[in-house]
């Protein structure tokens, strides 16, 4: 016992370990989260998806006393459970266990975190499990995702931001399980760790858990510096060609130089909430193209990572990132096939949505860079913001994970931090802040569509060829001339395109 | 271990119970307090610690199972999206601005048996939220140019929905299984009807007269808020609202006499199977959908034999999952499986039933069975904490009886279930006359006997 609290004294004096608590005395569970600094940037070139894999087998694996399956049984009855997410810059384990049953799962997240068995069947069955992810799901399973992903592919290219962190097909293949230890001995170390705590837990089960993860590896961990996004020249575009597509999938990218470290963030946060904040029909992208137009499911903006947008409707926690960019997400549109084979008023058209919905969008970011926002939608936009933020934090594991995340960009609290920063904002900061950060002269577009629409939507785009809005005659007929005016206006409304490339599905990722 | 025994013997305790439940014996912790309306509206509250927060919730009782005439599957949720097109109090505009200065995260969506709208922001807001929905819940008024156009932003989603082969086989696979039942379209209904929509809006008018009404809606509150000013706001802003007077008769599904099958081709993806067996309505008095969901559980969990079998051991397959379904009707019972290789498509389908066949015969270990109603418990409690879950869990059970009570009827039945009743649920439905084989693969034919 005297050498046991001998050891912990010598861990604490080594390195100052980093701990988030959230202490919930009418909480019936406990979640602990631990955050590594070791994201897919950690990835060795060639073996990408390296870190997605060590994660996965750490938490799809045994540890030295238990396999795999050995800890399915155990925790069966608690409902216990456990997942790891891989993000560019960090790698999260995440733990929730009723109370009732912290003590003997314990002894689990401890076995899985310091002494993974890194077993060769479990190995086998991650590693198909994420092959099959960067072969096939993410170009079969969701048009949205797979443009989003590739849309980073484009604007990081050649840095260690442009790979999936599930990694690539070629690189996935090489993927050892000698790789997968190295890396754990090197990456996930105790002096890249971040401990996070909530609920109903106990000062000695937390003095417990650290001087456990202080047994962690002890290496030093070199991150390297997080590659930044690429300034396109002009607007760049990539149509990835598929079969079967029924309608196209639109994401754009531009760099941008702030983060939630920066107190302009506050600003830009309203401005972006405005134009298109995610899954709300206020913003102004979403009332021009869906609302009005009827064009497709959503439009929406974002100027930091949103992860899974498909999925979540607040900003899940988890993915904080140094490297940043201002995106467009326009949901699948149609495309001329469709149309052709729906209304015979539109037997003829050659392209579909795409252009004109682009064009649109594009156009009302330049109409705010401009005009800026006005005093009432700046007043209304910031009231929402102010109260809406406090859903992001409403289940205490997001409370944590925003803590967390807060670290990250050098914050100590980013929600209450930016409700006060919101609270002292004027209608000048915001619209000083967008003119200063947006752009929509260079930018990258990524299209998935069908093989039918690639190379017409090329032309289209390539030549600035004026795109009219292709409505059915029963829409068409209602429209006020309001609507028709703008329409007018959008379709030859000049975007700055200086390359087009089409690409076929099967060659994406590359 | 001793708070496993500890868990049994509670488990034990609870199976000797008869009678109503007391409060110590309900899952859901908190007092469910409801009030109905004398024009029929359940208006239900649960008082939760949530500082500050409140979700409001109505679900009404319509989904496209109440889509019974011909040519108007995916109603139910088109008119989701019209019930956000506006009032003449409260024009689109109006009510995004009002909403917009709650801050409140709201939505709304459908399925098979409901459409749920909600709110959650700012429990001092609660009035205002209040206000809102009651004015379009009796007074929404859209122009035919505004259904028209609506119409476009439906196909958007389906479009987007198309993208994924998995939901174009549970698409194939509903249309195969039923025959006359309104199950089977899916929520977003048949294209050709998704294409039709802008010309039916004389229907959308008789749909809103039809389901919009006191009787098939329940408010539901959960937060920081008490019930006697729930009550008191409900009856303030939804007393006046009119009871109708539809009654939806959805056909009846003739008993399926031998096995269907369905295939996708489509290399694109991993192949995968799904084997569907028609099922039980939902019932939070009889054992069987209990005793269903207690088998499945064991069945398909990563601590199962099968499951050990084909994903740990063999890697024959991706993953492995399955269960019933909890609707109002009799609906099938899914059992999906993703593959590593096609060719063990037969392979795999026979194991399954071979482990569906162990149940039948020789039940399962008691042990087992008690651990699984413990799994099922610990998952609940962890979930619920926050109000949306609470309330969106609540509308779950309000949906199938009406009663948000059947919550915690339906985990005082889960104690009840034995080893007996597994193997009677087994036999009962898991029977190849009832069966309905989903594949996908590169193949053109699905190649599953």
């Amino acid at each position: 016992m005297k050498t046991f609290i001998l050891t912990i004294i010598i861990a604490a004096t080594m390195f100052a370990q980093d701990v988030v608590e959230l202490k919930q005395l009418n909480s019936n569970k406990v979640v602990i989260k631990l955050a590594f600094r070791n994201g897919s940037i950690s990835d060795p070139k060639g073996k990408e998806g390296l870190t997605t894999a060590a994660a996965n087998l750490i938490t799809q694996g045994g540890t030295k006393e238990m396999t795999y399956s050995e800890i399915q049984d155990k925790i069966y009855p608690w409902a216990a459970g456990y997942n790891s997410q891989v993000d560019k810059e960090e790698t999260i384990f995440t733990f929730a266990v009723h109370i009732d049953f912290l003590d003997q799962f314990y002894p689990i997240v401890k076995g899985l975190m310091l002494t993974p068995s890194f077993a060769e069947n479990d190995f086998q069955r991650v590693m198909k499990n994420q092959q099959n992810y960067v072969d096939q799901v993410i170009r079969a399973s969701s048009d949205e995702e797979y443009s989003k992903k590739s849309l980073e592919d484009l604007l990081f290219r050649g840095t260690n931001y442009q790979s999936m962190v599930q990694g690539k097909s070629e690189s996935v293949k090489g993927i050892t399980l000698d790789d997968i230890k190295k890396h754990y001995a090197t990456m996930f170390t105790k002096h890249n760790l971040t401990i996070g705590i909530a609920g109903k837990y106990s000062d000695a089960f937390l003095k417990q858990l650290k001087a456990d993860l202080a047994t962690l590896p002890g290496a030093k961990p070199t991150i390297a510096a997080p590659g930044k996004a690429k300034m396109p020249n002009g607007i760049d575009v990539e149509i990835i060609a598929k079969d079967g597509a029924f309608g196209s999938a639109i994401f754009t990218g531009t760099p941008l130089t702030i983060t939630r470290s920066s107190n302009d963030f506050a600003a830009l946060m309203v401005a972006n909430s405005y134009l298109g904040e995610h899954r709300k029909s206020y913003g102004q992208l979403y009332q021009k193209l869906r609302e009005t137009r009827s064009m497709n499911y959503g439009d929406y903006s974002y100027i930091e990572w949103y992860n899974n947008g498909g999925g979540y409707m607040l900003p899940p926690p988890g993915v904080p990132r140094n490297s940043n960019y201002f995106a467009l997400w326009i949901r699948p549109v149609q495309i001329a096939k469709q149309l052709k084979q729906q209304y015979k008023e539109l037997a003829d058209i050659k392209v579909g949505h795409a252009h004109f919905s682009l064009r649109m969008a594009v156009r009302e970011v330049d109409l705010l860079i401009k005009n800026g926002m006005s005093k009432e939608d700046f007043e209304a936009t910031r009231t929402f913001l102010r109260s809406y933020m406090k859903l992001y934090v409403a289940n205490p594991s997001d409370q944590l994970g925003y803590l967390m995340d807060s670290k990250f960009y050098g914050r100590k609290d980013y929600i209450k931090e930016m409700d006060k920063l919101l609270s002292k904002l004027t209608l000048s900061d915001v619209n000083k802040a967008i003119k200063k950060y947006w752009r929509t002269d260079n930018m990258f577009v990524t299209i998935v569509t069908d093989r039918s629409e690639a190379e017409e939507l090329a032309k289209s785009l390539k030549e600035n060829t004026p795109s009219p809005m292709s409505y059915s005659n029963i829409v068409k007929a209602g429209l006020p001339k309001s609507v028709l005016d703008e329409d007018d206006i959008v379709s030859t409304f000049k975007l700055n395109v200086k390359n087009v490339t089409i690409v076929d599905s099967k060659d994406t990722f590359k | 271990m001793k708070t496993l025994m500890n868990i049994v013997t509670v488990l034990l305790a609870v199976v000797m119970w008869s009678g109503s439940l007391s409060a110590a014996d309900k899952i859901l912790p908190y007092p469910i307090h409801q009030k109905t309306l004398t024009n029929g509206l359940n208006v239900v509250t649960v008082q939760f610690d949530s500082p500050g927060l409140a979700a409001f919730y109505i679900d009404v009782r319509v989904g496209s199972r109440n889509e019974v005439e011909e040519g108007v599957t995916g109603f139910a949720h088109f008119f989701e999206h019209m019930m956000f097109r506006g009032t003449d109090k409260y024009p689109r505009s109006k009510y995004n601005e009002v909403l917009k200065s709650v801050g409140a995260g709201a939505n709304a969506n459908t399925s098979l048996d409901r459409t749920i709208y909600h709110m959650t922001g700012d429990a001092t807001k609660l009035e205002t939220m209040f206000d809102l929905e009651s004015d379009r819940f009796m007074n929404l008024n859209y122009t035919e140019h505004d259904f028209k156009t609506e119409a476009g932003a439906v196909k958007g989603e389906y479009t987007k929905n198309f993208a994924s082969p998995y939901q174009q086989s549970y698409e194939n696979t509903m249309n195969t299984a039923f025959d006359k039942h309104t199950y089977k379209h899916t929520t977003m209904g048949f294209i050709k009807d998704i294409i039709d929509m802008p010309n039916q809006y004389k229907y959308s008018l008789e749909f809103f007269n039809r389901y919009y009404r006191p009787e098939y809606s329940t408010i539901v509150v959960v937060g920081d808020v008490t019930p006697e000013n729930v009550n008191a706001l409900a009856e303030k802003y939804f007393g006046m609202w009119k009871r109708g007077n539809y009654v939806s008769i959805v056909p009846v599904e003739p008993k399926q006499d031998s096995a269907r099958y369905t295939h996708l081709q489509n290399g694109g993806i991993p192949p995968a199977l799904s084997l569907n067996y028609k099922g039980p309505a939902f019932s939070d008095s009889q054992i069987d959908m209990p005793a269903l969901d207690v088998m499945t559980t064991i069945l398909f969990s990563p601590t199962s034999a099968l499951y050990k079998k084909l994903v740990i051991e063999e890697q024959k397959v991706r993953n492995l999952g399955g269960g019933a379904s909890d609707t109002r009707d009799p609906n099938l019972i899914n059992i999906q499986a993703s593959l590593v290789n096609k060719a063990d498509m037969q392979y795999v389908k026979d194991e399954i039933l071979k482990a569906v066949e162990e149940i039948k015969t020789n039940g399962v270990d008691e042990q087992l069975l008690a651990k699984t109603k413990s799994l099922l418990k610990y998952s609940y409690a962890m979930g619920i904490d926050n109000p949306s879950t609470i309330a969106n869990s609540l509308c779950s059970y309000i949906t199938l009886t009406g009663d948000p009570e059947s919550l915690n009827r339906l985990y005082a039945l889960y104690d009840n279930v034995t080893v007996a009743d597994l193997k009677m649920v087994t036999a009962k439905y898991f029977v190849s006359s009832g069966l309905t084989v989903a594949t996908i693969s590169a193949d053109a034919e699905g190649g599953v006997k």
